[in-house]
């Protein structure tokens, strides 16, 4: 009941420190926005053209504005030192990529979620295939959180080369934009392909603990 | 077999072989390249430009050899604390960086004339590619980071992530119906290749290898040179 409670009061600092810093999320969804307008001002307003792109499109910025916020998946509370004080409180360093995990995916990528039917009506992007959007991007944003949390823990102690976070989720995450961009093209493999996205969030999910947890305890050790 | 987990054994070992394997892979070298160019037989279909997979195949081989290598290294690092794999991944990994960047040049130059393309995105093209890139992220994880100890640690668990790359490469092509052709020699059937054809490929195959060793003594001594005098 304690360690329930002790969860409980992880997620209201976590919802407190995101309200406070709400511009952030803000900015995510207008660089998300922006670049859809680029994107159609450089392809043209061809509707037709547009709506064959466009699922590649939502999906490609989707990927891109959530590598925004990964400076300060960890980077804020390693340097302030709260990461070592919830460790200290009882929580083991796997189970805070967990947490940590989770409260990204609740904070930053649930907006994205709610900013996909508008980008749908910008684009073109027919009805029917909403469903498949919000389906794959849901499975593939947890996915992408967790790929997030494995490249910031290994940039913590990284001073010189602020990039190269985001180039190991954009790396890593080339499977997933195969599938999901798959699933929406091709309707008919629905399940085969929902059950390859799937897949990959569980063998995700599985590394993830191990190896973000790994990388915050060296990083707390050598700091 | 104690030269491969203790560096100063390594260097003892390494010094002996050094010279031979220089020379073995010179010999080779020139065996094969005499095989390939005068003494194996046209393609029917391809011509001459069948002589490309000389080069295109044994540095393939080679450039997946070194990622599963640099693996095996990685996990007995982090399992074993064996500072050994750690010299390893940071004094190998462009090597496997070169072999990849041959394959992939060797078979753009290959793929012009047959396929009438430079490169296509098929999944075994990609997938190469992608290990070629996380062969450059490998590089510059060893150069962005000022401690050492976490350098080295955060490239091996990145090394042991990034591995899941290798069966897609090896299976891509049963996987998807790909243009690129599917395994005609590491496989559990009979191969499915002539000897005249094999024969270089198998002499090109150890030339590359002998070559990628002696790069790989030279590199590992200097590591272990720069590490004893704390200079990264």
């Amino acid at each position: 009941m304690k360690f329930l409670k002790k969860i409980i009061f992880f997620y209201y600092r976590e919802y407190k420190l995101n309200m406070s810093g709400v511009q952030d999320i803000l900015t995510n969804i207008v660089f998300f926005f922006l670049s859809v307008f680029i994107f159609i001002f450089s392809i043209g307003p061809d509707k037709e053209t547009i709506s064959t792109v466009g699922v590649a499109i939502v999906w490609t910025l989707l990927l891109l504005s959530s590598t925004l916020s990964l400076r300060k998946f960890y980077q804020d509370d390693f340097e302030n030192g709260n990461l070592l004080i919830i460790h200290l409180n009882g929580f083991s360093f796997g189970f805070i990529t967990i947490l940590k995990t989770f409260s990204h995916f609740l904070f930053v990528q649930v907006p994205f979620l709610l900013s996909i039917p508008i980008a749908c009506i910008l684009l073109n992007i027919p009805n029917d295939k909403l469903l498949y959007l919000f389906t794959s991007f849901g499975i593939g944003s947890l996915t992408l959180s967790c790929l997030g949390s494995i490249s910031s823990s290994m940039n913590l102690m990284n001073q010189r080369n602020f990039l190269l976070g985001s180039v190991i989720v954009m790396i890593f995450s080339v499977p997933i934009i195969i599938f999901s961009v798959g699933i929406i093209n091709m309707a008919q493999n629905f399940n085969s392909l929902i059950n390859i996205l799937f897949g990959i969030l569980l063998i995700v999910f599985a590394i993830n603990p191990w190896a973000s947890g790994l990388c915050l305890k060296l990083s707390i050790e050598n700091n | 077999m104690k030269f491969l987990v203790n560096p100063s054994k390594f260097n003892e070992i390494a010094d002996y072989i050094f010279k031979p394997v220089l020379v073995l892979s010179i010999l080779f070298f020139a065996l094969g390249l005499l095989f390939s160019f005068y003494l194996s037989p046209d393609d029917y279909q391809q011509g001459s430009t069948v002589r490309i997979m000389y080069v295109h195949v044994p540095s393939a081989w080679l450039a997946l050899l070194t990622y599963a290598i640099m693996t095996f290294y990685s996990i007995a690092a982090l399992a074993f604390r064996m500072p050994f794999g750690f010299i390893f991944n940071t004094a190998v990994a462009p090597i496997g960086a070169i072999f990849t960047l041959i394959c992939i040049i060797s078979g753009s130059l290959w793929g012009k004339p047959m396929w009438g393309t430079w490169w296509v995105w098929d999944a075994r093209l990609t997938s190469v590619a992608i290990l070629f890139i996380i062969y450059l992220i490998i590089i510059f994880i060893n150069l962005s980071f000022e401690n050492r100890v976490v350098r080295e640690k955060v490239v091996a668990i990145f090394v042991i992530v990034g591995s899941v790359n290798l069966p897609i490469i090896k299976f891509s092509v049963d996987w998807w119906n790909t243009l690129h052709q599917p395994a005609t020699i590491s496989k559990l059937a009979k191969p499915s290749i002539d000897p005249s054809m094999m024969t270089p490929l198998i002499i090109m195959t150890f030339a590359f290898m002998m070559i990628g060793v002696a790069i790989a003594i030279l590199r590992i001594k200097t590591e272990i040179i720069s590490r004893k005098s704390n200079l990264s």
